[in-house]
């Protein structure tokens, strides 16, 4: 296993933080909680404690608004989504013994537990799947969709959770927004008729979210499906998240960290941003801080 | 002249729908669907509004397509002093990909070659941006479309829109309860804007042209994948705030080949062997979707623009280049009846 592309990735992360804190989407943009977030889940899979990951736990403090939600912007109130991320990163990073952002992981459960995407009645004709099940939307006011549930089924387990209505019903949505053949896109499995097609990213996250569940079908084809695609994808965002998803399912391919040392010579040329960084550094990380198995609430108290 | 576009308003009898009814209907609308049926009446008084639009023939990606961009820029009067010195932003429609399906995005041929017309045009920067509706993988999306090797080698830009800093901006359409518009800075700098959609059917617009390309440029970290509150706030209606918010400068639309059916995403290839140039959008919507044999008083953000944003008459949108009557093929839609109507006879 080669060590090298690991080593560039981590320093250009620890580089590109933000001074305020932090990380964008690109190099040198402005601090956004999802690069943060994953960017100190990177940093802390790989023992780089110290005071880029303290800022960088700070902002995402900083982005946490008064109802608790952490959001894109200040300006994008209803952009919400992140706040599953946010909830993940402190909860994950640094394992100490009384976390300092206890008061924010409260206030981020709170709000989570409270959100709900929008349903409306089934139209069959039109949608392949159940319309009335609530879990998470990207946007505050629309309907409940693939990433940003399975940020908040993962995130709500860390905090012991993993028999909460909201979280069975996160996790139910997962498991019917499923396509048939295997796999997930952003959401819609058949519309018109029509069987969707599914993507390795939204796959690989939704495996993550499923992979302490008990088995299933959708699991297993999904599996199937990604482990065939990714033989073709060396696009970072994709390859990381099927490979986070694979190995929570503990169907790591052989051939993983190849495929990640083949993408990381391309990235260094592409000039992409912290996200992408940080998220192939999970993916190759022996040990990635995302938590798939539920925390017993007890020991998430503590944490 | 074409076919008859039959659809008697109640604007031809000297009324014409206020906002509040425009809005009445768009309100209920869920992933993609709207019933705005208030949007379906419209003006043919279109208030002076005149555009040219050009058609040219292009029988396949490897004809002239420098050449065919070329002309019909000549035709309508966009020049070397228009573009001289501005940084052009090229927008294709990439919504997702799937590997031997070319006809769901805007062919790499046809971008690669308009990136050259501006070039040639003295244009400062020509770069390609997109914010892709389904698919957050924007590096995926390149490789697969066939986008990425053919800006590798043409040295051209892409910039993701979809986690693009952003900037709010009043909308200036106000036909949607959006209020203000969330938008890349990339897109906000750019002095040139260009829609390159691909022609396609829409399953819940009826098409997908120039006009509902711009959803593109809302970036997906604050509307979501898909960008699910636009559809809350109404298609046609937020087509029509982006539009009037975003003031397009220019369309050159893929119509090598199409998308027929189930568009945008699972229909079918539709090979009609032209591009549609033009500097008004509903202009040139309003002649692709006669290229369609579809009626555009059937498109709802077609003739809510009417008057508005632009002319969509025959007689007040002049056609140079090809006749719509030597191309038009008829493209099949779904079966729906939100859709009904929308076929000209």
């Amino acid at each position: 296993m080669s060590a090298s592309w690991r080593n560039t990735l981590l320093g250009r992360l620890l580089a590109a933080a933000h001074p305020s804190g932090g990380w964008g989407y690109r190099l040198a943009g402005e601090p956004s909680p999802e690069p943060t977030a994953f960017g100190s889940l990177a940093l802390s899979a790989f023992g780089a404690t110290g005071d880029v990951l303290d800022a960088a736990q700070r902002k995402l403090a900083e982005m946490q608004v008064p109802n608790g939600s952490v959001v894109v912007s200040p300006d994008v109130a209803a952009a919400t989504w992140p706040t599953g991320l946010a909830l993940l990163a402190w909860r994950c990073v640094g394992l100490r013994e009384s976390n300092p952002f206890a008061e924010p992981i409260a206030r981020a459960e709170k709000w989570l537990l409270a959100a709900r995407g929008e349903t409306f009645v089934p139209d069959r004709r039109i949608y392949g799947h159940d319309t009335t099940i609530a879990a998470w939307p990207w946007i505050d006011h629309t309907h409940s969709w693939v990433e940003p549930t399975s940020y908040a089924v993962l995130a709500l387990r860390t905090g012991g959770m993993n028999s909460h209505p909201r979280v069975r019903d996160g996790v139910a949505v997962l498991l019917d927004r499923a396509i048939p053949g295997g796999g997930w896109n952003y959401g819609n499995r058949r519309m018109f008729g029509a069987d969707l097609r599914p993507f390795p990213g939204p796959t690989g996250v939704a495996l993550t979210a499923l992979a302490a569940e008990h088995p299933s079908t959708q699991v297993s084809e999904a599996i199937t499906y990604l482990a065939a695609e990714l033989t073709n994808v060396r696009a970072p965002l994709s390859l990381a998240w099927g490979l986070i998803g694979l190995t929570a399912c503990n169907r790591r391919p052989a051939q993983a960290d190849e495929w990640l040392e083949e993408t990381a010579g391309r990235i260094r040329a592409a000039e992409t941003g912290p996200l992408d960084d940080a998220l192939m550094l999970l993916a190759g990380s022996e040990t990635c801080p995302i938590p798939t198995a539920p925390a017993t609430r007890t020991a998430a108290m503590t944490g | 002249m074409n076919q008859p576009e039959t659809r008697t308003t109640q604007l031809e009898q000297g009324w014409r729908p206020s906002r509040r009814e425009l809005l009445g209907a768009g309100a209920v609308t869920v992933l993609g669907g709207t019933l705005a049926a208030g949007l379906r009446h419209a003006a043919r008084h279109e208030g002076g509004l005149r555009a040219d639009v050009f058609i040219s023939k292009a029988d396949s990606y490897s004809s002239d397509l420098v050449g065919a961009i070329a002309d019909g820029l000549r035709e309508i009067g966009v020049t070397a002093a228009s573009i001289r010195g501005k940084k052009v932003l090229l927008k294709p429609n990439l919504v997702e990909t799937a590997r031997g399906e070319p006809h769901v995005n805007t062919h790499p041929a046809v971008i690669v070659a308009a990136v050259e017309v501006f070039r040639r045009l003295d244009a400062a920067e020509v770069f390609v941006a997109e914010g892709q509706g389904h698919r957050r993988d924007s590096q995926l999306v390149l490789d697969e479309s066939g986008m990425n090797a053919a800006l590798l080698q043409s040295r051209t830009t892409f910039i993701d829109l979809n986690h693009d800093d952003v900037a709010a901006v009043a909308s200036a359409g106000r036909w949607s309860t959006l209020g203000k518009l969330h938008l890349p800075r990339t897109l906000l700098s750019a002095d040139f804007i260009v829609s390159m959609p691909k022609l396609k059917t829409h399953h819940w617009a009826g098409v997908t042209c120039a006009m509902k390309n711009l959803f593109g440029v809302m970036p997906g970290i604050v509307y979501g994948w898909p960008k699910n509150v636009l559809h809350y706030a109404g298609i046609p209606q937020s087509i029509l705030d982006i539009n009037a918010t975003v003031k397009p400068h220019l369309a050159i639309v893929d119509a090598v080949v199409g998308m027929e059916g189930d568009g945008p995403i699972m229909g079918t290839p539709k090979p009609l062997g032209c591009l549609v140039v033009g500097t008004n959008l509903p202009a040139v919507d309003a002649t692709c979707a006669r290229l369609m044999k579809l009626n555009p008083y059937g498109v709802e953000y077609l003739t809510a623009a009417s008057g508005a944003l632009g002319p969509i008459h025959e007689h007040n949108v002049y056609q140079r280049g090809e006749t719509i009557a030597s191309l038009a093929s008829r493209f099949a839609i779904i079966d729906s009846p939100h859709l009904q109507g929308i076929a000209l006879s």
